[in-house]
Formats: C-alpha cells, structure tokens, sequence
C-alpha cells in the first residue's frame, strides 16, 4: 500500500482505525477455513475500520477512484475463503458497525447495523420476551452482515429456512461509494428485479452490506431433543422424509456417523445414548406449547418405530439437550487436525442414502475413509477428505472430481451452505453452464465495474487484480 | 425386592437467577427438574430392575411436582408417590425428613431406600441419614460402587470416609446414598415419557398417613430450625485482568502474586519481579 | 433444653492422625465458649494410643477436656456405631452446642446424631455466631453456593457442620494443661453395617492443596495432565480436573474440583482449558488467587479471574514452566 493510500485513508477513519503492522493486522487475513485449504492472504494488505456509512463510502469511493481492491471482512467465521484477500488489499472490518437500531415488536423486524454478531443479537431479543431470530449457522461469532452476505444455513434451517428468507431490507454501499437503500419493513414488495436477493449470498463481491433488516418471529418455548439410531441408513432416511410429510417440523434433524458420535463424548467425557444401530439422527423440537411438543413426539415414535427404529430416546432438560448438542458439534474439534479436504454438498433430501453409500464407496476406492455429518431433511452433507501421515493425499483432486461428479448425478450441488468463496471458484465451472457463468460475470460487471470487490471469489473478471 | 427412591425436584440451577436486592431465589426464572443427584439413585434403582426390583420414587411438594414424579415414571420408575399437604410446608430439614419417613412406613414393605448425595438447592445433604435413624436401619453415603445385592444384605464400596474407602455390608432394610461416580445417568425412552404424561399417580396429604405421622410434627411446626433471613453474598471482586497477545506481561503479574505468596521455587532467593 | 455449660467439638481422626478440621472448630469453639462463658470440650473415637494420637495437641489449641472413646471396634469408621457411642456420650454430658467438620464423615455422621437426639442440624456452615441469649446464629450457604441463610436451631443441642478451611487453626499453645478422660465403649458393635475392607488408596487429599492446576475440556490426551501436573509441582501443588476428565476416563475422582467432586480453597487456582460451568466455579470460586487460561475469551471462567490469558494451553503452560525453572536459575522473571 503506498504511504499516500494511507494517509488519505487515516484522514477518513482516524489514526486509532487503521492497522499497518504485519502482526496486528495478521488476525485479519483469515476465515476459520481448515489450515490446509487456506488461500493464501496477501500481506501487504492493511486492515481500515470505519465507523459508519459515511465513512464506509468514503473509503469504497477512494479505493473505486485509486483501483485498490477492498475485502470486506465480517466475523471471520466463514469456511470458504471468503474473507482472505488474495491481492494487496484494504480489508474492510465491520466490527464497529454495532448498532441494533430497533427492535420493532410491531412489526416484527429487527433493524441492526452490519456488524452486530448473531450473539449480541439473541442476547438483545432476551430483553425482549417472547421473540426469536431463527437462523443459527453455528457460530454466534458470526455477523449479521455476514451472515447476509454468504446467504447462511445451519442446522436449523429444516424449520425455517436459510438467511434468505428472513431478510427484509438491506442498506448498502456500492463500489463507487454511492449508498442505496433496498427493501424495507415489508412483507410484501414486489417492485422489479430483487436486488436484495441478489446481493443475498453474493459473498462481498457486489457491493458492502452496512444495515439489515430481519424478521422476527415469536419464540417457541418447549424444547426436547430426540436421539434415535436405526438399523441402516435407508431406514433412517425414510423415516426423516416421512417426519417432514407429516407436518412435523422440526427445527434440525442432524446425522453424524455412530463412529464421531461415540469419540466425541468420549473426548468431551460426554455419553451417548446411542449404542445399538447403524445409523444415529437427532432431532431437535422446538413448539409454542407442551401439548404441541408431546404431539410431535409421538407422531416421530410412531414414523421411526414403523421404521424399525432400534432405540428412540427424549433429552428434556436443557443440559441433557445441551450435551447432545455438544456431542454433535464438538466432532469437529477431533477430526479437524486430519483432514485434508472438507466437502458441503447437498443433494435432494430423498436422495441423501444413495449418496453417502456413494461417497463411501469412492473413499473406500481410494484406500481412504470419510466422515459423514449431515443436515439430513436439508439434503446438505458434510464429508471430508482425510490427510494421510499429516499430508495431502495425492489422489486428492481426482477424488474430489468423482465425489462431485456422484453429487451432480443425483441433481446436486457444491456447496449447500458455505458457498463459493475462493475454495470453490474453480469447482463452479464443474455444475454451472457457461451461459449462466457468463451472466454471473456480467452482473458483477455492472455493479462492480474495476472489480475492486473481493477479487478470486465467486466469479473471476478482468479487473484491478494485482496479482 | 422393593427398591423406594427419595427425589427432589429443584430449579435448574444453570438458569435460576438470585434477587441480590431482596435475597430472594426466582423460581420462575428457571425450569424445575429432577435434582440431578437424584438421577444417580434413580438410575440405581432402574439398573435394579434386572434383579426383579420395583422402583417406587416418592417425593414430597408441592401439587405442580407431580410433574417431577411423571419424569421419574419416564425414567423408568415403577411407581410415583407424592406427598403434598399445605401442612408439610415451610419444613426444615427434620421435618422433611419425619415426612419422607412416614411416607415410606405408609407404603409398606421395603428393601432398601435410595437417595442422592445432596440437593443442588438445599445443599444439606442431611436427609438420607435423618430418615434411616428414624426407621431404624443402617445407612451408607458417598456409595460409589454397588455390589452383591442379596435378599437381606447389599455391598457398597463408599468413597473417602476418613482418607479411605471402604466397603461395606449392610443388611437389608438399608438406606444408601449415592455419588455421581457410581453409573451413568441415561435418556428416558421416548415411548416412556409420553406414557408418563398420563400414569396415575399416588398423592398422600396429612390424613392419608395418619398413624405415621401428626400435624405438630411435620412442616413449619413440625422443624427443629428456622431460617432468620437469607442473602446473596456479593460476588468476591476479582481483578479481572485478561490478556491475549502480551504474554510476557500477563506472566510477570502472575509471577509477582506467586512470590508475594511464597509459591516460587527457591523462595529464598531474591528475585527480581518486575 | 440447655442446661449444661459446655461445648463439644467432634474430632475426626484416622491413622494419620487428626483431620486439620478439628484445629479450625476448636478456635470457632474457643471463640464462641468465651461469649456463652462455656468450657470447650472434645470427643475423638478411635482404637490408637493416646500418645500415637497425640490428643494432647487437642488440649494446646484449646480444649479445656478431651474425651477419648477407645475401643478396636472403631478401627474403621461406620457412622451407626459412632453414632451408638456418640449419643450417649451426649446425653450424659448435655452440650448446648455440638460442632462437626462438614468432612465426608461428618455430613453423614451429623445428621445420624442429630435425628437420634431429635434436634436441629445446620450442615455445611461456614461461620457461627452467638445472639445474647447464647442460641447459636448458623451461617450456610445454599443453592450451590448463591445464597446465604441465617439458622437458628429451636431444639437443643444445636448441631451443625462446619466446612474445612473457613476459619484459621487454632492458636498453639503448650502451657496449657492437659485433661484426657478415656472412656469405654458404649456398645461395640452395630449389626446393621460392617466394614468388609478399607482401601487405602484415597490419602490423596485435594482440599488441603495450597495451590491447585487444574485441567478440563481443553485437555486432550490423558498424557498432556503430565504438563500441569509438573507445573503444579514446581509451585508445590496438586493436579485438579473438571468433571470432563473424570468421565472421560483420565484420572480418579479424587483429583475433581466442582460442586459434585472436592471443593477447594486454596492459595492459588490456575484453571488451564476449563471453560468455567456453574458446577465448576461452585467448587473453586472461594480461591484466594484465581488464573484462567483458555483459549476462547468468552469463556466463563475469565469472569472469576484474576488473571487471564486468551491463548492455546498447550503454548502457556510449557512458557510457564520453562519461565518458573529459568526465572530460579537466572535470578530474573518475566
């Protein structure tokens, strides 16, 4: 960065607002990506923390005019790459964008500044009895605008869907600094194209998310969370798509294979209910009432037991639920330090069986194995590729193709909930056509003409990529 | 065999806030459950079954602790008995336990009584014991490990008493509280809990154990202590001073309380601290 | 009713002697006799020499007469007959106050004696009081530890356990003279319970640890304990764990800190990996110095700190030691 560049942008933020050394400005490069996978961040790139729209625009205008690249940086809880700038660039932190604007309880919207995280949200809706936001990507870490921006998922989606459909208004800042403003506290607007949709998941690449509007829904009060293993796969999936038909809605029906299952509550001193059976789910239940929660319950029992379920039992106190749910996301942290490559498929929710004896087989070709989880009623699976004595296989590539190849016969796609980002900017061209690659560039071209947005994501375009 | 476990329900206590102004506990601030103690005993008591027991879990409380005695059902209890009376209420710990007491004697025939180490709200740990000297049989507490049970004796292995452990032969009626240690707290079936959203349960008052006890003895008349007034202590202030990248100076303050406190090896010696 | 002017502290003992407990009840004891113008007795039970015993140390921190119950029935202790002995042992010298230290023993013991005589017991207090009319003010907490309550016992005598390590032992002091009554046994024998073995593997005491490293979630091979438990050594300490560790199968329940587990209350806790749930901070929140390192600063354990540091354990710890054994050879730290 020349000494110009950042001196005029000091002018903007203040000196207290910019980070020019190498070590401080280092826990800025990456996402929480495996190690393994990280693109490699530029570090001639320097950190600029506005604190406000005005003083966003002022820097996006700047860097527009100068053709410096500007990565903008959330949370850092991504799994793609997105948030590494792979070309000297300005990384562009929310982290001072933190006002919740209003909580309309009217209305049920939330209004919040960008960089609000999901946590100190939830810890707002406390205050406010009886209203809940439902996206949960895991992270609580994660920011609003973030969570906007890569369109998340999670566990809960089966319930309620991803960020998308909760998202009502959005302000931004174009790559030339002009501010716009989007949707609004309406639940129905229906006038032309839906920009917002379309900055929705576009992963930073099109413009800077600085305000959001979300709904808000009323808070279901009685939880349980059930675990039931049955005696393969294809049972477990049909009882799951039958669930679903019911009417049941659960908020998360989660698979991990038995073998995680069981590690990881010995890791954690944890135990897991389920010793008998091939195939483990857990299902998580969230009613307005407790006749209501009862209701579903039996209606589950009834469905997995017609599926020859081996073992069906009910967490009801927060802390045996709590502990079920560490079993589930605490895996992780065991397989973490061996894998080589970590997958986020999803394919149609009846085909989920199909593809993970698939994705065995291919592992199982290769002399390796592959850990399953799974957000089953989403169709959305997660499988690794696992490093072998510490390293990179190197069937890796070819394995990767074929697992992608099973994915795509089954009507699948690449990424269920994690997106594109730099990790998978070449896997695109493998689902999409030409045709609709070529639109993606030309909509980035009119929004972003320079290209000075998040460069080597989503779609690669000439522009001021100084590699 | 007839196996009767003690259970409390009590506020979870991971949510359950404490009124620092009024030193009043919010009840309503958190779910009630089973005491997690309990579930041990209860637990216990289940893996009796196989050796031809019957559970009974028998608590006393209020009307709405039915609830707790259904979820006992669900975890695999035989049968629930509560003991509600307007009279049993404001009891301290005796009178607790001259009430549990006279619940057993009204139930009848029974081999052994089981309990949890203490209750996370009363933390007295007291009534296990106070009820076995009323009904006349030996106890055992901190019991890790049950072995060889018999028509008329049962082996525990119980934890630390007097810097040992030790085992034990009780013979039978016996009262035995047990530690976390001593097994592994399982998941009710989900077919069981929704039975248990409708199992009868048995609910004795005063009237109902007539003969095993008497107004003047259970409840606020009934207690041998009164509590005069109850606080929340002020959280001790700690310093709370958090480091993240300057190890070096998180180390030199921690090396400056270990010396003050003489902790260092080589204590003689004359550091240089900062 | 109160009608005796006496005192009585229950002395736990085994072959190493007498539990340090008793020290701390005789000051309390002392402190309270002087106010109610009582004399301070003791009663220990056991089958040893007075001399291996060495009661008299009972008498120089201020027992004005020490009962002794001999007999090789109490070889091992079995609360049913200690409680055979205790009791009558009670009613023939009617104490109006009767202490235990709240130890395992004496939590199951207590309230044994207590329904026996059919009178109040206050477990688990961690200071007493006298109002004027010489009824004692209990001081306990509840709730795990959020609440304090205030106890007044309506029946005599009044009985309570006491907690190891609320007050300081009493003061030494040798010109006192000795006064030792050995009694006989009572009754020899309780039918009900017998002591088949006495497995003495536990003389591993945590709760008299001045300085505890503990170790939870964040440890992941049972083999890394050997890194904090070489740090608690060089700082003459124990090793703790959360109950994780226990359940994972790494090391005994002994080494426990938590509201179910051992409650510590030592110099200094450095609590390495452990996030900090309610069940821990109950069993170690009354430390008088308290460390945290933990790698995620959200972390509950941060808020019982002292002091801090967001970072890997597995890089702090070895720093630490490494810092201890340099610091002592170069004369210099930090």
């Amino acid at each position: 960065m020349k000494d110009a560049d950042v001196k005029n942008l000091t002018d903007i933020v203040g000196a207290d607002w910019i980070i020019t050394d190498l070590e401080q400005k280092s826990a800025y490069f990456y996402d929480e990506i495996e190690r393994a996978l990280r693109p490699v961040a530029n570090e001639q790139s320097i950190v600029v923390k506005p604190k406000n729209t005005e003083e966003l625009s002022a820097i996006m205008a700047y860097a527009y005019e100068q053709e410096i690249p500007v990565v903008i940086r959330g949370g850092g809880t991504g799994l793609c790459g997105g948030a590494t700038p792979v070309v000297e660039s300005l990384i562009l932190s929310m982290e001072r964008f933190k006002k919740i604007i209003q909580i309309d309880e009217d209305n049920m919207m939330a209004e919040l500044e960008a960089g609000v995280t999901l946590r100190e949200l939830l810890d707002e809706l406390e205050g406010h009895k009886g209203i809940a936001f439902p996206v949960h990507p895991g992270d609580e870490g994660a920011q609003i605008g973030g969570m906007v921006t890569t369109n998340a998922g999670g566990a809960r989606a089966v319930r309620h869907g991803i960020m998308r459909n909760h998202i009502k208004g959005l302000e931004v800042v174009l790559p030339d600094g002009e501010v716009l403003k989007l949707g609004g506290r309406l639940l129905k607007d229906n006038a032309g194209y839906s920009l917002m949709n379309l900055l929705t998941g576009s992963e930073g690449t099109l413009a800077a998310i600085t305000k959001v509007i979300l709904r808000l829904y009323p808070e279901d009060k009685y939880s349980a969370t059930l675990a039931i293993a049955f005696a393969d796969m294809d049972q477990a999936s049909a009882a799951v798509l039958e669930i679903i038909k019911s009417g049941v809605s659960p908020l998360a029906v989660e698979y991990q294979d038995k073998k995680l299952n069981l590690e990881t509550a010995a890791y954690l001193g944890l135990h897991w209910p389920l010793d008998e059976g091939e195939a483990d789910l857990m299902i998580i239940l969230s009613e307005r009432s407790e006749a209501a929660l009862y209701l579903a319950c039996e209606q589950i029992e009834a469905i997995c037991r017609k599926h020859q379920a081996v073992k069906a039992v009910y967490a009801g106190t927060k802390k045996e639920q709590a502990e079920l749910l560490m079993i589930r996301s605490g895996s992780y942290e065991i397989i973490q330090e061996l894998i080589a490559h970590n997958l986020d498929m999803a394919v149609p929710p009846a085909r989920v069986p199909e593809f993970m004896r698939g994705l065995r087989k291919l592992a199982e070709k290769y002399g390796t194995r592959t850990n399953i989880v799974a957000h089953i009623a989403d169709g959305n699976v997660h499988n690794d590729i696992l490093l072998e004595d510490g390293k990179i296989p190197a069937f890796t590539p070819d394995l990767l193709k074929e697992m992608y190849e099973l994915c795509f016969q089954l009507g699948g796609t690449i990424t269920g909930e994690h997106g594109v980002g730099k990790l998978r900017l070449a896997d695109l061209k493998l689902q999409k056509n030409n045709r609709e690659l070529e639109l993606m560039k030309q909509i980035k071209k009119i929004f972003d003409p320079k290209g000075i947005l998040n460069p080597g994501t989503v779609v690669q375009i000439d522009g001021c990529n100084k590699n | 065999m007839n196996v009767i476990v003690l259970i409390k329900e009590v506020p979870d206590m991971d949510t359950v806030r404490f009124d620092t102004e009024n030193g009043r506990v919010d009840r309503s601030s958190a779910e009630a459950e089973i005491n997690p103690f309990d579930l041990n005993a209860l637990q216990a008591a289940v893996e009796l079954k196989e050796q031809g027991a019957t559970v009974t879990v028998l608590t006393m409380g209020p009307p709405r602790a039915e609830k707790t005695v259904r979820d006992a059902y669900a975890r695999g209890a035989d049968l629930g008995v509560l003991l509600s009376d307007s009279k049993f209420g404001g009891a301290d710990t005796w009178a607790t336990s001259v009430t549990l007491a006279a619940g057993i004697k009204k139930l009848g025939a029974f081999d052994l009584v089981l309990c949890g180490e203490k209750s996370v709200d009363g933390d007295t740990a007291q009534v296990g014991a106070e009820i076995a000297e009323i009904l006349g049989i030996p106890h055992a507490y901190y019991v890790e490990h049950i072995q060889n049970v018999s028509k008329d004796s049962i082996q525990v292995r119980v934890e630390d008493i007097c810097g040992s452990k030790q085992v034990r032969e009780l013979t039978l009626p016996a009262l035995i509280s047990v530690t976390k240690n001593l097994n592994t707290v399982q998941l009710p079936e989900i077919r069981r809990k929704l039975l248990s959203l409708n199992v009868p349960i048995t609910k004795f008052g005063l009237e109902d154990m007539a003969g095993h006890t008497s107004q003047e003895q259970v409840g606020l008349k009934g207690s041998k202590t009164k509590v005069l007034k109850i606080y929340v202590p002020a959280e001790i202030q700690r310093n709370n001073r958090i480091y993240r990248d300057h190890f070096n100076q998180f180390q030199k303050n921690v090396w400056a309380e270990l010396c003050k406190r003489n902790l260092l090896p080589n204590r003689g010696d004359q550091h240089e601290i900062i | 009713m109160k009608s005796s002017e006496n005192l009585l502290v229950f002395a736990e003992c085994n072959k190493e002697g007498i539990h340090p407990v008793a020290f701390e009840l005789l000051a309390k004891g002392k402190e309270l006799c002087e106010k109610s113008g009582s004399a301070l007795h003791c009663l220990v039970l056991g089958n040893q020499d007075t001399e291996i015993l060495d009661l008299q140390e009972l008498n120089i921190r201020g027992a004005d007469e020490v009962f002794y119950i001999k007999d090789d029935c109490f070889t091992w202790a079995e609360e049913c007959l200690y409680k055979e002995n205790i009791v009558p042992f009670i009613r023939e010298r009617n104490p109006h106050t009767v202490l235990f230290g709240a130890t395992n023993f004496g939590r199951s013991l207590a309230p044994r004696v207590a329904a026996a005589l059919q009178t109040g017991l206050t477990a688990d207090c961690t200071n007493l009081t006298m109002d004027e009319d010489g009824r004692l003010i209990q001081i306990r907490p509840a709730f795990s530890n959020n609440i304090l309550a205030h106890i007044k016992t309506l029946s005599y005598p009044q009985i309570a356990t006491i907690r190891y390590k609320e007050f300081q032992e009493a003061e030494r002091d040798e010109a006192r003279e000795a006064k030792l009554t050995v009694l006989e046994a009572y009754r020899k024998a309780y039918e009900g319970a017998t002591v088949l073995e006495s497995l003495r593997e536990q003389e591993f005491d945590i709760t008299k640890a001045e300085v505890v490293v503990s170790g939870g979630r964040g440890i992941k091979r049972k083999e890394d304990l050997q890194m904090l438990q070489e740090l608690a050594e060089l700082l003459g300490g124990e090793l703790g764990v959360s109950r994780a560790l226990v359940d994972g199968g790494m090391i005994s329940s002994a080494h426990q800190i938590g509201y179910s587990g051992n409650r510590v209350k030592p110099k200094v806790y450095i609590a390495c990996g452990i996030s900090g749930a309610p069940q821990h901070i109950a069993g170690m929140k009354d430390a008088d110095l308290i460390i945290a390192i933990n790698k995620d600063p959200s972390a509950p354990i941060f808020k019982f700190a002292d002091y801090g540091y967001v970072g890997n354990l597995y890089e702090v710890i070895p720093q630490m030691i490494s810092g201890i054994k340099n610091g002592v050879q170069g004369g210099e730290f930090g």
